[in-house]
């Protein structure tokens, strides 16, 4: 009896339940399987399309900075001048999930930002997997492109990436610069001095003399934690100091060309001649403890991201002074000192424009970064503390007279390097970042560290043909 | 009498599939349509938010898919399983998480089971001090992490001030191998020692108190009182505990991206947070499902082993 009775239950709505379900899951599978695409980054019309009248909100997607909160009070105000119906909206999240909050979003083709701002070596991945809008049509109508230093304009937006130093012209362009930005040697002109070290020898010698005489202060403060691409940046600045190179681009050679012998030395001073000087602890520092340490009087020598250092000068945040004034006669801001090279880390952001964005606000996004890009407005968002990237605006006095680290800036422009811009960036600085964290943290010797650094990357670069375990 | 019969019936469905419809009701919807419509939503909603998701991980693993490179997803069939199998990175990630799983929850049982027993023996402010107790617990664990993570600041942390001033040297609790470990694992016990040591209060005061009274009169000493009554009756209860705090210590990722980031190097990073980097970093979608449809299975083999123990242990 009960037998035949369960059996009936199921049959009238059970099978079609089943059936419903297994349709239902063919469904979600089809259109999970759907939407892929061919990986070539949509093109963006050469000329900007007409303009929506209707109220509109141009979002955009940066990290929790000092700059992003600059940027949205500037174009709110600056912006809406010329185009009152539109309210900017700059989105941030913690730099450590600043990489994954776009490119999940790039992933699910559906973007809740219309211009990301990637760091330069983003820009490779955004491209391979067209997340973001070709432009080079749009600049070469509407950009004057001779207004810029040809590597600013190639680092934040040239894919293939830019040989040092260079543009190629004919290369395609993808974003424009945002934000300039390199690393400021900080120092205590009332421990050592006015005159800042010129080479990085001599640096290490003063900070060690600084620290002896100074019981309590540390002579050296930089970025050595293992998120972002803190420790990283630190090493491959030695690293090029020194003489070393990251890889050899044409032939995608990783290994055998880091760990040289320039790259063996630039970890082993950075290991065992600069983090001796350093804090105990600190092996976990990024931007945010560096500038504590600078504002608390901890150390007599650092380097930080010119963009995030305007807080060093307020007196809420400093214990060396009561006002501007006074703790600008203990700090000064200088140039990386040179060794065998005089190259600096190429940092900062470019804009760009979602693929995924609706077509009103691909519209605005380009007529917004012409905007941006105009003279006028350069200088005025070098003056509301930004730092413009094109040359007129580098060397007004505007930008000079706004910040004291910001001549910085101007003559570091020539000297810049920066990392690998390719698809597989994420994993590489991975690999990067937590080897030389584990050499500054005594985890590994200097040269494993390096070596492992070497061996790895490469194996990530070699295994773009590999079929599974990809990204292990 | 004979009318009781079907109420008393194991099968419900039986008896109300007998019951004609209500008058009024249309005849095509009957009882079966209803049952199915009510359970339907939550179905619905259980198949879209947990089946498929897993049903799709699983075909995943068997393909090279990344979600970011788009294009079709190609068959590699065991291949992402093998990798991860043989991968020396995941032996060391694995090797951390058992350290880590082993250390964390010993120490949250012993300490959750002896706040328990000394809290069972107070008369007086047991639920004060059981509340008082139980707040860790209900904190997120990001915000634990990130005041953890201030208090173990080697400079300017609360931890290394205390030493100082006792006279003792700073500790670099976050940023060397030997003491990053240790400090995950004692931030997981501050948390999660209150779980523990609830579910050790619930057995204790379920032992009946005639057994004690029993001893009492038979001049039973405490420590033989705790060894023949508390422990075994308990017993059962508190490895239950520690199979739910075992499966969540083996996940765990929050405490070690605001802690440590798995520093120093890769020293503490388990396996849920190399999932996260495989899957994220370089967006390996294919290996990374592979990857979590293995911890899924280490977890169901693991628990498995440990529920016939506890079987066994309830039959004896």
């Amino acid at each position: 009896m009960r037998y035949p009775q369960r059996r009936g239950r199921l049959s009238v709505p059970g099978r079609k339940v089943r059936l419903a379900t297994a349709a239902m899951l063919v469904a979600t599978a089809v259109a999970a399987c759907g939407g892929g695409q061919d990986g070539s980054a949509p093109k963006a019309p050469a000329t900007i399309p007409e303009l929506t009248k209707d109220p509109l909100t141009l979002s955009f997607i940066w990290f929790d900075w000092p700059p992003a909160h600059a940027l949205e009070a500037f174009a709110n105000a600056e912006y809406t001048k010329q185009r009152p119906n539109v309210t900017i909206k700059v989105n941030t999240v913690p730099n450590a999930n600043w990489h994954d909050a776009m490119f999940t979003q790039f992933a699910a083709h559906k973007t809740d930002f219309d211009i990301p701002i990637l760091d330069s070596q983003h820009i490779g991945e955004a491209v391979t997997n067209g997340n973001i809008l070709d432009i080079t049509d749009f600049v070469k109508k509407n950009i004057d492109v001779k207004a810029y230093n040809p590597y600013l304009l190639a680092a934040y937006g040239q894919f293939p990436q830019a040989e040092t130093g260079k543009r190629d012209e004919n290369a395609s362009l993808y974003g424009l610069p945002l934000l300039g930005d390199t690393w400021t040697m900080i120092y205590r002109k009332d421990l050592i001095g006015d005159k800042p070290p010129q080479t990085w020898d001599e640096m290490i010698s003063v900070a060690e003399k600084c620290q002896a005489d100074n019981p309590g202060v540390s002579g050296l403060a930089f970025h050595q934690a293992n998120g972002s691409d803190a420790a990283a940046v630190t090493y491959n600045t030695v690293n090029g100091v020194y003489g070393g190179n990251l890889w050899d681009s044409k032939k995608r050679k990783i290994e055998g060309v880091l760990n040289d012998a320039a790259g063996q030395q630039a970890m082993d001073v950075l290991v065992n001649k600069m983090k001796p000087l350093t804090a105990k602890g600190s092996g976990n520092w990024f931007i945010d403890e560096v500038n504590a340490a600078v504002a608390q009087g901890k150390a007599c020598i650092a380097f930080n991201w010119i963009a995030a250092s305007g807080g060093l000068l307020d007196p809420k945040q400093s214990t060396l002074g009561a006002t501007r004034e006074q703790i600008l006669e203990k700090l000064g801001f200088a140039t990386l000192p040179s060794q065998k090279t005089n190259l600096v880390p190429l940092g900062g952001m470019g804009m760009h424009v979602s693929a995924y964005s609706p077509e009103a606000k691909q519209a605005e996004a380009l007529n917004f970064m012409k905007w941006f890009e105009q003279a006028d407005i350069q200088k005025k968002w070098a003056a509301a503390g930004g730092v413009p990237s094109r040359t007129d605006a580098l060397e007004s006095p505007e930008f000079l007279n706004a910040q004291p680290f910001n001549q910085v800036y101007t003559d570091s422009v020539p000297r810049m390097r920066d990392m690998w811009n390719v698809p597989e960036y994420a994993r590489l600085v991975d690999i990067e970042n937590t080897n030389v964290n584990a050499a500054l943290n005594g985890a590994k010797t200097p040269k494993d560290a390096l070596d492992d650094i070497a061996k790895e990357q490469q194996a990530v670069l070699n295994a773009s043909n590999r079929k599974g375990g990809g990204g292990l | 009498m004979s009318d009781l019969v079907p109420l008393t019936t194991d099968h419900p469905g039986q008896v109300a599939s007998a019951t004609p419809p209500a008058p009024g009701r249309s005849r095509r919807l009957s009882d079966r349509w209803l049952a199915v419509g009510f359970i339907s939503p939550a179905l619905l909603l259980l198949l879209a938010m947990s089946v498929f998701p897993l049903l799709w991980a699983l075909y995943l693993s068997f393909t090279d898919y990344s979600a970011t490179r788009g294009g079709p997803a190609q068959f590699v069939w065991f291949e992402n399983y093998t990798a991860i199998l043989t991968s020396a990175q995941v032996h060391l990630r694995a090797l951390t998480t058992l350290i880590y799983v082993v250390g964390a929850v010993t120490l949250q049982t012993v300490l959750g089971f002896a706040i328990a027993y000394l809290i069972s023996r107070r008369t007086h402010g047991r639920g004060l001090l059981t509340t008082l107790f139980l707040v860790p617990m209900m904190l997120s664990p990001v915000v634990v992490g990130l005041f953890w993570r201030f208090m173990l600041d080697a400079q300017f942390g609360v931890i290394n001030s205390m030493l100082g001033s006792l006279g003792l040297g700073q500790v670099e609790w976050l940023t060397r191998q030997q003491t990053a470990l240790i400090s995950l694992i004692v931030v997981d016990t501050w948390q999660w020692t209150p779980f523990i040591m609830l579910i050790a209060l619930a057995g204790l005061t379920a032992v009946p108190k005639y057994l004690y009274e029993a001893a009492s009169i038979d001049r039973a000493s405490e420590w033989f009182r705790f060894r023949t009554i508390t422990l075994p009756l308990v017993w059962p209860l508190l490895l239950i505990a520690v199979l739910f705090r075992a499966i969540e210590a083996f996940r765990l990722f929050d405490l070690v991206y605001i802690l440590t980031s798995g520093g120093p190097g890769v020293s503490t990073e388990t396996l849920s947070f190399h999932v996260y980097k495989v899957a994220f970093l370089g967006f390996n979608t294919g290996t990374a499902s592979a990857y979590g449809i293995l911890m899924v299975l280490v977890v169901i083999v693991l628990t498995q082993l440990y529920l016939r123990y506890l079987n066994k242990l309830k039959e004896d």
